[in-house]
């Protein structure tokens, strides 16, 4: 990290804490996931596969609930921004961000004006409180309770948890590439939290603008 | 004990219920209803059912959160064309749970009393009816009489002529799921289960003699006979070799008509089975009217509540008061075996007016074996249980809840769990 730069804290510590949790859960809940679905294993190996996806359930749920009390406010204004739209949303999405055109075309188009996340991120968000809790809930029913729970209540949580299952790990797939792809923003997550502040005018102009405060140090 | 042997006789239909793989979950639910264990899979794995431990209860199949379980046995499609046969007579022995459930298949409220409108039905489609209420009542008097038989021999040494007497405590056979857990885990404790057959297999012959040479004056060949049952385990029953009474007591009369056995019962339809074949032959149900079920469809209260936990019991004590006192049990209903319970028990003590003397019997009603029976037999094993007379009905609830009912997609079995956390009651 060059001193010379300014930099932004993007990702506090306790945003950083939860993340590395989620990437810990998250990714084996998905491959098990998989697994558990295709049943290609024999009855240990399944079992095996079950009981991993029980664990990381049980570290997702923790991990959750634990970062909805301690960063409440965050978890807040994470809502907040998920929720706020404007004109500029569907301008984004009408050009999918510039990234169709930057992978495939080679080409920089103008992209309307984001804040701390853009249009696509705010989707994800929304899927990820949507659909995580969702995933939560019907992963603990179908693990404690299916045989109590009304048929059509369980039968609606497996298909419940299956499709959120796989809307997430699709959009997992996307959330990594782009993760990856804006480089300085992965480093921010999982080492410091800082991001340049020239990248951050680049790709979040209005939240440098309204929300970010200079510090003098 | 061996679970491993072979557990089915030549002509039993083995593995009644089983796993559809495909949309097995390994969520383990099954497993928590199996009374013997017979589910094997590890969780998250697919599971499946070893024929063998199975008694063709079908509760995991309607506690299956995921319609994964399913019957092997169809016969629907093979009723309606014998229904279609202008040279067979097909008698439908619909059971007393079955006229309590069936609406629910046709939209009606839960535990609609539906007897005229489902013989109705079963006029239309073609069948003639012996209801099987009517056999429970026969069930009852022999259970019953059986009892007193039993009591005296083993309290006043009375013999019985003609036959060995079984020992007491005496058990109720009329659940084909629990004489088969005695056959498979307990055979040292075959005599103790009555010797009357169950309601479904004493109106099997009774429709293919008395009533196919005096009601319906047919052929005792052409007579089909069909169990509608609220219950999986008497497709089971049905199949058991030893059920062609009518047969040979006809061969011997010179009136079989055939010199190969038949069944005494053909085939068995569940629930939800006769309900799917009235959907078949489009008969709508909730239109089709109320009718009288005719000649064999006379029953007692007693044959009713068959269907309940604890209705067996309570019309057995009826009985045996009314043989051993020349009186009706007052009041009629007897409450002490009636409730949902796992184990309930009571006494009863009555005057024996052929010995001049008062009798106390102890008597027990397990509702469910899954969970609840072990400890009754073990104790009778060990020579400790105080019971004379035992109901055990495989089924929580009794009939009203057999492997062949309706599923309910919102059905409320997960109140009782829930409940105590809350309080209630």
């Amino acid at each position: 990290m060059s001193k010379n730069q300014s930099w932004i804290l993007k990702h506090p510590w306790s945003v950083r804490s939860f993340h590395y949790l989620l990437v810990l859960s998250f990714i084996p809940l998905a491959i098990t996931g998989v697994v558990l679905f295709f049943k290609p294993f024999d009855q240990l190996t399944m079992n095996l596969y079950m009981r991993i996806h029980v664990v990381t359930g049980v570290i997702l749920t923790l991990d959750a609930v634990a970062y909805f009390i301690i960063g409440f406010t965050r978890v807040i204004a994470f809502v907040k921004r998920s929720f706020s739209f404007s004109a500029n949303d569907i301008k984004w999405f009408s050009i999918l961000g510039g990234y169709p055109q930057k992978f495939l075309l080679r080409k920089k188009v103008a992209v309307p004006p984001m804040g701390k996340y853009n249009s696509g991120q705010k989707l994800f968000g929304i899927c990820v409180l949507i659909g995580g809790t969702i995933l939560i809930a019907t992963g603990w029913g179908l693990w404690g309770f299916p045989h109590i729970l009304p048929h059509s209540m369980a039968a609606l949580f497996g298909t419940l948890h299956l499709v959120f299952g796989w809307l997430l790990i699709l959009f997992l797939l996307v959330h990594i590439f782009l993760g990856i792809y804006m480089f300085d923003d992965f480093k921010a997550m999982f080492l410091h939290g800082k991001i340049p502040c020239e990248e951050a005018k680049e790709m979040a102009p209005l939240w440098v603008e309204r929300e970010v405060v200079k510090i003098e140090r | 004990m061996n679970a491993e042997a072979r557990t089915y006789q030549k002509g039993e239909i083995p593995g009644i219920i089983a796993i559809n793989a495909d949309v097995c979950k390994g969520c383990d639910s099954c497993k928590r209803y199996c009374p013997t264990g017979a589910i094997t899979g590890m969780f998250g794995a697919i599971h499946s059912i070893d024929v063998e431990k199975c008694i063709n209860c079908g509760q995991c199949l309607i506690n299956c959160p995921f319609g994964s379980i399913y019957e092997t046995v169809d016969t629907v499609d093979t009723v309606i064309v014998k229904l279609q046969d202008k040279n067979v007579t097909v008698v439908g022995i619909p059971a007393p749970a079955v006229r309590v459930a069936i609406g629910e298949e046709f939209g009606m409220a839960d535990g609609s009393l539906v007897t005229k409108e489902m013989y109705g039905a079963m006029k239309k489609a073609g069948f003639e009816i012996l209801d099987n209420n009517f056999a429970a009542d026969l069930t009852i008097m022999e259970e019953g009489t059986e009892f007193i038989v039993r009591a005296r021999h083993a309290l006043f040494g009375e013999e019985a002529h003609g036959h060995k007497v079984g020992p007491l405590p005496q058990f109720t056979s009329c659940c084909p799921a629990w004489v088969r857990y005695v056959e498979t885990r307990y055979p040292a404790l075959i005599p103790n289960l009555s010797s009357a057959k169950s309601p479904q297999q004493m109106a099997g012959p009774l429709a293919k003699t008395y009533g196919a040479l005096e009601v319906w004056k047919k052929p005792p060949e052409t007579i089909y006979t069909v169990g509608i049952m609220p219950c999986t385990a008497k497709k089971f029953e049905a199949s058991r070799p030893e059920f062609t009474s009518a047969y040979h007591f006809l061969k011997k009369e010179g009136k079989a008509g055939s010199d190969t056995p038949y069944p005494d019962v053909d085939t068995v339809l569940t629930t939800r089975d006769i309900a799917r074949l009235f959907k078949k032959m489009k008969i709508d149900f909730t239109k089709v009217g109320e009718t009288d079920g005719g000649p064999l469809a006379e029953y007692t209260g007693a044959g009713t509540i068959f269907g309940n936990t604890g209705g067996v019991m309570e019309a057995a004590v009826r009985t045996a008061y009314k043989v051993l006192t020349g009186n009706e049990l007052q009041p009629l209903e007897f409450k002490k075996v009636r409730g949902m319970k796992g184990v309930k028990s009571a006494s009863v003590t009555l005057m024996d007016t052929k010995y001049g003397k008062e009798v106390t019997v102890n008597l027990a009603v397990v509702n469910g074996i899954h969970g609840n029976i072990e400890p009754v037999l073990e104790s009778i094993m060990a020579g400790t249980s105080p019971y004379h007379f035992i109901e055990v009905m495989n089924c929580p609830g009794g009939c009203v809840n057999g492997g062949g009912q309706p599923i309910k997609s919102d059905g409320s079995s997960w109140l009782r769990v829930a409940l105590p956390l809350f309080g209630w009651k």
